[in-house]
């Protein structure tokens, strides 16, 4: 049971669990990140919403526009900062010239995938709470350890400003990881999109399975898995993305 | 284009231009109610508590529950399409042509 603005609510098992499970994850060195790094780049997603810099580029004509200095939570470098707080409150006026200026200057591919993969986790737990007025969950404290740098060789450019993996191109040269992040799903670009670092993609379509559907229930229409039918499920997934104004 | 899908089963046609116009009715079974939710949840609006609440009035606490679920996730689907520029697969983009044209869709790309 959770308790939100004084009413306790009996929120599934499986839903629980998988917060729990991103939880714990982002509490743990990652690919390329180590945990401490992850737990940062969690609390500058939260501070991005109520940054004043942020908040006046949102209004600005132009992303481009000089709107001052970040309501900064970390010892992260600005630069990574400013990526963050991009990508959590005006992602959809990203451009493949800005991700040109960030990669490599700023950030590896690689530490970029997982960032967004960080901020991704953090945000769908995050504003499920929020919708359901309850408060935050505290973020974890780093473990030790290091992370895995664990690449992936058959991840190519296939069309994103990232390379991606096509599931029919893994080999034996792909860690395990790269194998297991594609179980169980369609192999569409929504999924390809993190391949870079299989483990962002196995930790957010843990959290999708959830939230959203697992990928082998999206198309069986005989079967209501939710308390909602697959028809308000899609409503409301096609308003969230247009109100985010998603393209794809 | 699973919106249509559910609609196709459940034999009745539900409208998409309710995703992006506030006014137009979708079809969908309490849609107005959950799109309200919705709304307010992604603006995190004054007004998120009666939405909510209306929502655990009509369709009860798991919808409501399930439906923040939805609200959560897809705000974080999202920033992963915009911030990776993954494009639209070829055989979705050709089948969901006509309507993202008649919705404007195509024009969030060009902003």
């Amino acid at each position: 049971m959770r308790r939100g603005l004084g009413v306790a609510m009996a929120i599934r098992k499986d839903l629980t669990e998988a917060h729990d499970r991103a939880w714990d994850r982002l509490g743990r060195a990652g690919t390329w990140l180590n945990s401490a790094e992850k737990v940062s780049i969690a609390e500058e997603t939260r501070s991005a919403l109520a940054c004043i810099a942020c908040a006046n580029r949102k209004e600005a004509l132009t992303p481009e526009a000089n709107v001052g200095v970040h309501n900064s939570a970390s010892d992260l470098h600005p630069d990574w900062v400013d990526v963050i707080h991009r990508i959590t409150t005006d992602a959809n006026r990203l451009t493949k010239r800005w991700f040109d200026r960030v990669v490599p200057e700023v950030l590896s591919t690689e530490k970029y995938v997982e960032t967004i993969g960080i901020i991704a986790e953090t945000i769908a737990v995050d504003r499920f709470h929020v919708a359901l007025g309850l408060p935050l969950r505290n973020l974890p404290i780093p473990k030790p350890g290091e992370p895995s740098r664990e690449s992936v060789a058959s991840a190519r450019e296939a069309g994103a400003w990232v390379p991606m993996v096509n599931p029919d191109d893994l080999s034996d040269a792909d860690p395990a990881a790269a194998y297991a992040m594609y179980e169980g799903r369609g192999g569409a670009n929504i999924h390809r999109a993190l391949s870079l670092v299989p483990a962002c993609v196995s930790g957010f379509f843990d959290l999708d399975d959830a939230m959203y559907l697992p990928d082998a229930m999206l198309r069986r229409f005989d079967i209501e898995p939710r308390a909602i039918s697959h028809s308000q499920i899609e409503l409301l997934a096609a308003r969230v993305s247009a109100l985010n104004r998603c393209l794809y | 284009m699973l919106l249509r899908g559910s609609g196709l089963h459940a034999g009745a046609t539900f409208s998409d231009a309710a995703v992006v116009d506030r006014g137009a009715e979708s079809g969908v079974p309490w849609g107005g109610l959950l799109l309200a939710f919705a709304e307010a949840a992604v603006a995190n609006a004054p007004d998120l508590a009666e939405q909510r609440q209306a929502v655990m009035n009509e369709l009860g606490e798991n919808a409501m529950i399930d439906a923040a679920a939805v609200i959560g996730i897809f705000q974080a689907v999202v920033k992963i399409a915009d911030a990776t520029g993954i494009p639209l697969e070829d055989p979705k983009a050709e089948i969901s042509s006509n309507f993202r044209e008649e919705l404007g869709l195509n024009a969030y790309k060009e902003e």
